[in-house]
C-alpha cells in the first residue's frame, strides 16, 4: 500500500481508466460514451508519459554542455506525440457517426435505438 | 447549402477585439512552428494554435460565399500539396532500404542557429500546416453540417 | 441494476490492475529498465547527428520521421473520412 502511494503518478492514471471505463458502460447517451473512450485514452498517455521521469533531472533541450545523465528521458514523450493524434481522429469520427445516427433514429439514446429494431 | 442552425448577427464588440486579438495569435503561432528544435514546441503545438485562430475567425466574421479566403478547394489543395512535400523529403526511406539519397548534401549548421537541422524546419512548417486544416475543416464541417 | 453491475465489473479489474502497479519500479529512480542505452544513445549524439538543439524534436523529425509521416497520413485520412460521412447529396 505505501508502494502505491510512491507511485502516484501511476496509481492516478490507472483510477483514471477505471472512471472512463464506468463512464463508457453506465449511460446510455451516445456523446457520453465518446467522452468516456476519450478519458480512457488520456489516462494511457498519462501512465506512459510518467515512466520517462529521472528524478533531479530537466527537460531535454541541451543547451549547456551536461553530461547525458542530467536530462529526463526523452522516449516516451516522442512516442506518445502519435497517440495524441490518433485519439483526436477517432474522436472526431465517432461524433460524425453519432450525428448520422441520429438523422436516421431520432434520438441518441443507445437503448431506444435497441427497441427500435436497430436496422 | 442547408446550414444547421443560422448565423448569428454581426457584434460591435466582437468585430473590434478580433480584428486587434487574432494577428497575435497567429505570429505566435508561427514562432512556435518556427523555432521548433530550439525550444519546445514544433510542428504539432503551433499547428494547433494556428488552428484555433482560423476558428476564432470563422466564428466572429461570419461566412461569406464571395470573401472568404479559406474555402473549401483553396484549403484541400494546402493539405494535399504539405502531404507531398513531407513525402518527398523522408517517405523514400522505406524503398531504399534506409539509405539517404545522394542528390544533395543537407547542410547542418552549428546548433543554436535558426537555419540548422537540415530538414527539420521545412518538416516542422509542413506538420504545421496539416494539423491546422485538419482542425479548422473538423470545426466547419460540424459547424455547418456538410460542406 | 445495470449501473451497479458495471460499477463492480470496473472495481475488479482496478483492483487486478493496482496488484500491477504495486509492483512496478520507483517513480523517478535513475536506475529503471526503462532508463537504458537507448535513450543515453539519443541524449549523446543527438545534438551533433541532427544539429537540432531539442532532442524530441530531433528523434521524431530525424531518426524516426517516417513514423511522423504515418501519423500525417492518419491525420488525412480521419478527415477524409469524416467528410465522406458527413456528405449530403442535395435533394430535391
Amino acid at each position: 500500500m505505501g508502494h502505491l502511494l510512491i507511485n502516484y503518478y501511476e496509481t492516478g492514471a490507472i483510477i483514471l481508466f477505471g472512471v472512463g471505463f464506468v463512464t463508457l458502460l453506465a449511460h446510455g447517451n451516445l456523446i457520453k460514451k465518446i467522452i468516456g473512450m476519450n478519458i480512457m485514452d488520456t489516462a494511457v498517455f498519462l501512465f506512459f508519459i510518467a515512466k520517462g521521469y529521472i528524478a533531479g533531472n530537466e527537460a531535454p533541450i541541451i543547451r549547456s554542455a551536461k553530461a547525458a545523465n542530467g536530462y529526463v528521458n526523452p522516449v516516451p514523450t516522442a512516442l506518445m506525440l502519435t497517440g495524441i493524434v490518433v485519439a483526436v481522429s477517432i474522436t472526431a469520427f465517432a461524433l460524425a457517426l453519432t450525428i448520422r445516427v441520429y438523422e436516421k433514429y431520432g434520438t441518441i439514446d443507445l437503448n431506444e435505438i435497441i427497441k427500435m429494431g436497430g436496422e | 447549402m442547408n446550414k444547421i442552425h443560422k448565423e448569428a448577427e454581426k457584434s460591435d464588440i466582437l468585430t473590434e477585439v478580433g480584428k486587434l486579438i487574432i494577428p497575435f495569435i497567429q505570429v505566435f503561432a508561427i514562432y512556435v512552428i518556427l523555432n521548433g528544435h530550439l525550444s519546445p514546441g514544433g510542428g504539432f503545438a503551433g499547428g494547433t494554435i494556428l488552428g484555433a485562430s482560423m476558428i476564432l475567425h470563422r466564428l466572429i466574421f461570419g461566412w461569406d460565399h464571395l470573401i472568404s479566403r479559406l474555402t473549401y478547394d483553396r484549403v484541400m489543395k494546402w493539405m494535399c500539396a504539405s502531404l507531398l512535400i513531407y513525402g518527398a523529403l523522408k517517405g523514400y526511406s522505406f524503398l531504399t532500404g534506409g539509405m539517404h539519397l545522394q542528390v544533395w548534401d543537407v547542410p547542418l549548421g552549428s546548433p543554436g542557429n535558426l537555419f540548422s537541422g537540415g530538414f527539420i524546419l521545412p518538416l516542422n512548417i509542413a506538420v504545421g500546416i496539416i494539423v491546422s486544416i485538419t482542425v479548422y475543416v473538423f470545426f466547419k464541417l460540424f459547424y455547418e453540417g456538410t460542406i | 441494476m445495470r449501473k451497479m453491475l458495471s460499477v463492480a465489473l470496473t472495481f475488479a479489474l482496478i483492483v487486478i490492475l493496482l496488484f500491477g502497479v504495486a509492483d512496478l519500479p520507483a517513480f523517478g529512480n535513475a536506475e529503471n529498465p526503462s532508463n537504458n542505452e537507448v535513450s543515453y544513445r539519443y541524449l549523446e549524439k543527438g545534438v551533433e547527428e541532427t544539429g537540432a538543439v531539442n532532442v524530441v524534436a530531433g528523434i521524431i523529425l530525424d531518426y524516426r520521421a517516417f513514423d511522423t509521416f504515418g501519423e500525417a497520413t492518419v491525420l488525412f485520412t480521419a478527415l477524409i473520412t469524416v467528410i465522406a460521412v458527413l456528405r449530403r447529396d442535395e435533394d430535391e
